[in-house]
C-alpha cells in the first residue's frame, strides 16, 4: 500500500532567521569554535543545580506536549544509570525548527544533552535523527566529530513516519525493534530503554538546557515575560513557500510573527495535531503555552500554518487527515480503522457528500485510544475544523466553497 | 479506585471483555473496546475475570 504523501512537504531548506538567544548570531555559522566564542566553555554542572536552574525558568518540552522538564529530570535522576536522548525525528513535516538547530547550533543541542548526562551521571548518549533529512544527520555527523570523545555518543536514523518521533516509538528504535509507538505503562523517565530511566526530549528543549548552563538563570530571563522565561522556536509555513524558523519572545503577539500575506487569513496552530485559529484570535493571542492552549489552539511544537487565500481550509484538513491515516502505525485497531474512517468522513465533507456528523462521530470515537496520541491529535485537528471553522464546513456541506482551489480537490 | 486499560497494539478485538463487563465495556463498529469509567467495588470481579480472560492480555486493571 502506498502511503498519502504530505499535502506541506519536508522541506529542504529551511530559512533561519537569526533571534534573541538560541538563535542569536546564527550568521557565525554552526562550528564549534564560533559557538566556544559566543557560549564560553560547557561548565560542569551538578544535578541539584542544573534541576535549580531548569525548574526556576519552569522549562518545559518543546516536542509539543510541554511537560515540565524539571520533573522529568528529578524522575530521571532517581534511580541508577539514566539514559539521555536528543530526539532530532521531528516526524511531522511542517516542522523544521529541529532541523534549523541541527543546521545553525548543533553545538548548544549537544551541550545541553552532555550537561545533563554529566549531571545524571548517564553513560549513554544518543541522538535520534531521521533519513527524511539528510542536511540534519550530515550536520550532526560534522559536529560530534568536531567535539572528538568527550562523551559517548550514538546516532539512530528513524523511520521516515509521522509517528516515528514518538517517544516510545524512538525507545523502541533504540532497542533495536521496529520504530513504532508501544503502550507505556510508565513513564520513559522511571521505565525506558532497557528498564532505565531515559531522559528523551526534543533538540529544542535540548538548546534551552543548554542556553541555561551557558549563560545562566538571568541571562535566559531577559527574554520572555516574568510568569513564562524565555524564547521559543516557532515555525511558519505558508504552501508553496520555504518554512522561516523564527526564534520569539514568550508574550510577542502572534500578528507580529505573521507574514504580511497571513493577515486576515485563518492559520493551523500546532501544525498537523493542531487546530484552527480564526484571524481574529490570531490577531488578539500572545506567544505562550498556558495563553495558546486557553483560547483552545495550544501551540505544541511551534507551527503555524497559514494556508493562501485561494486554498481552503477545508479542503487543506482533508488532505492532512488523508496523510495522518496513512502514518498511522496500524497497530492499535482504533487508529487502523478509524483514521482511514475519518479521513473518509472529512474528504465527504470537503465534496459536499457527506454532513459534519459522521466526521465529529468518528473523531470523538478514536479519541484516547491508541498507544500513542496520533489519533487523538487527528481528532483534535477535525474538531477544530468543525467547530472553528464551521462556517466553512456549512458551505461544504450546501455545497459550494469560495476558495479557487476547491476547483482541483482531490 | 482503579480503572481499565487496554493495550492497543496487543488488542485483536476478540471481545471477550465486551461479553464479561458489558457495563463497562461496549464495542465499536470494527469491535474494539471502548472502555467506560472507573471501575466501582461491586464490578471489581467482573473487571479481574475480563482481563483474566483476555487471550491477547491486552486488558489491564491499573490503579488511578
Amino acid at each position: 500500500m502506498t502511503r498519502p504523501a504530505s499535502p506541506v512537504p519536508v522541506p529542504h531548506d529551511v530559512c533561519i532567521h537569526p533571534g534573541p538567544a538560541l538563535l542569536e548570531g546564527v550568521a557565525d555559522g554552526p562550528s564549534l569554535a564560533a559557538h566556544r566564542e559566543r557560549f564560553g566553555d560547557l561548565p560542569a554542572v551538578a544535578l541539584p543545580d542544573l534541576l535549580r536552574l531548569v525548574r526556576g525558568v519552569g522549562l518545559r518540552g518543546r516536542g509539543g506536549a510541554a511537560f515540565p522538564f524539571a520533573v522529568k529530570l528529578e524522575a530521571a535522576s532517581r534511580r541508577r544509570r539514566p539514559v539521555v536522548v536528543v530526539n532530532l525525528s521531528e516526524g511531522e513535516p511542517a516542522s523544521a525548527k529541529d532541523s534549523a538547530l541541527a543546521l545553525a547550533r548543533p553545538h548548544l543541542v549537544l551541550d545541553g544533552a552532555v550537561a545533563a548526562a554529566r549531571a545524571l551521571g548517564s553513560r549513554e548518549l544518543h541522538l535520534v535523527v531521521t533519513g527524511e533529512r539528510p542536511r540534519v544527520r550530515l550536520s550532526i555527523r560534522q559536529a560530534l566529530e568536531e567535539r572528538g570523545g568527550d562523551v559517548a555518543v550514538h546516532v539512530h536514523t528513524a523511520t521516515p513516519r509521522f509517528v516515528a518521533g514518538q517517544a516510545r516509538a524512538v525507545i523502541e528504535l533504540l532497542s533495536g525493534r521496529p520504530n513504532l509507538p508501544v503502550t507505556a505503562w510508565t513513564p520513559e523517565a522511571v521505565d525506558g530503554l532497557r528498564g532505565r530511566p531515559t531522559l528523551l526530549s526534543n533538540a529544542e528543549t535540548w538548546a534551552h538546557v543548554g542556553l541555561l548552563v551557558l549563560r545562566g538563570e538571568g541571562a535566559y530571563r531577559r527574554h520572555g515575560t516574568d510568569a513564562e522565561p524565555g524564547t521559543a522556536l516557532l515555525t511558519l509555513t505558508s504552501p508553496g513557500e520555504d518554512p522561516h524558523v523564527r526564534e520569539v519572545a514568550y508574550g510577542t503577539r502572534l500578528r507580529d510573527v505573521l507574514p504580511e500575506a497571513a493577515q486576515g487569513l485563518p492559520a493551523l496552530v500546532g501544525g498537523f495535531h493542531g487546530s484552527w485559529a480564526t484571524w481574529p484570535t490570531l490577531a488578539s493571542a500572545r506567544v505562550s503555552v498556558p495563553g495558546l492552549a486557553a483560547l483552545g489552539t495550544p501551540l505544541g511544537a511551534g507551527v503555524l500554518l497559514v494556508p493562501d487565500a485561494d486554498t481552503c481550509p477545508v479542503e487543506l484538513t482533508s488532505r492532512i487527515v488523508t496523510f495522518l491515516a496513512g502514518q498511522s502505525a496500524g497497530r492499535c485497531g482504533p487508529c487502523l480503522n478509524g483514521l482511514p474512517a475519518l479521513a473518509a468522513a472529512v474528504r465527504d465533507l470537503a465534496t459536499g457528500w457527506g454532513g459534519a456528523s459522521r466526521a465529529g462521530e468518528l473523531a470523538a470515537l478514536v479519541r484516547g485510544r491508541g498507544a500513542c496520541a496520533h489519533p487523538d491529535g487527528t481528532a483534535r485537528l477535525v474538531r477544530s475544523l468543525l467547530g472553528t471553522l464551521s462556517h466553512e464546513v456549512a458551505e461544504h456541506a450546501a455545497g459550494g466553497c469560495t476558495h479557487a482551489s476547491a476547483a482541483v480537490a482531490s | 479506585m482503579s480503572r481499565l486499560r487496554v493495550d492497543w497494539p496487543s488488542c485483536q478485538a476478540r471481545g471477550l471483555c465486551h461479553e464479561l463487563l458489558p457495563e463497562l465495556v461496549e464495542l465499536d463498529e470494527w469491535g474494539y473496546p471502548i472502555v467506560g469509567g472507573e471501575v466501582t467495588d461491586d464490578l471489581v470481579a467482573d473487571a479481574r475475570a475480563a482481563v483474566r480472560a483476555c487471550p491477547r492480555l491486552a486488558l489491564r486493571l491499573v490503579a488511578r
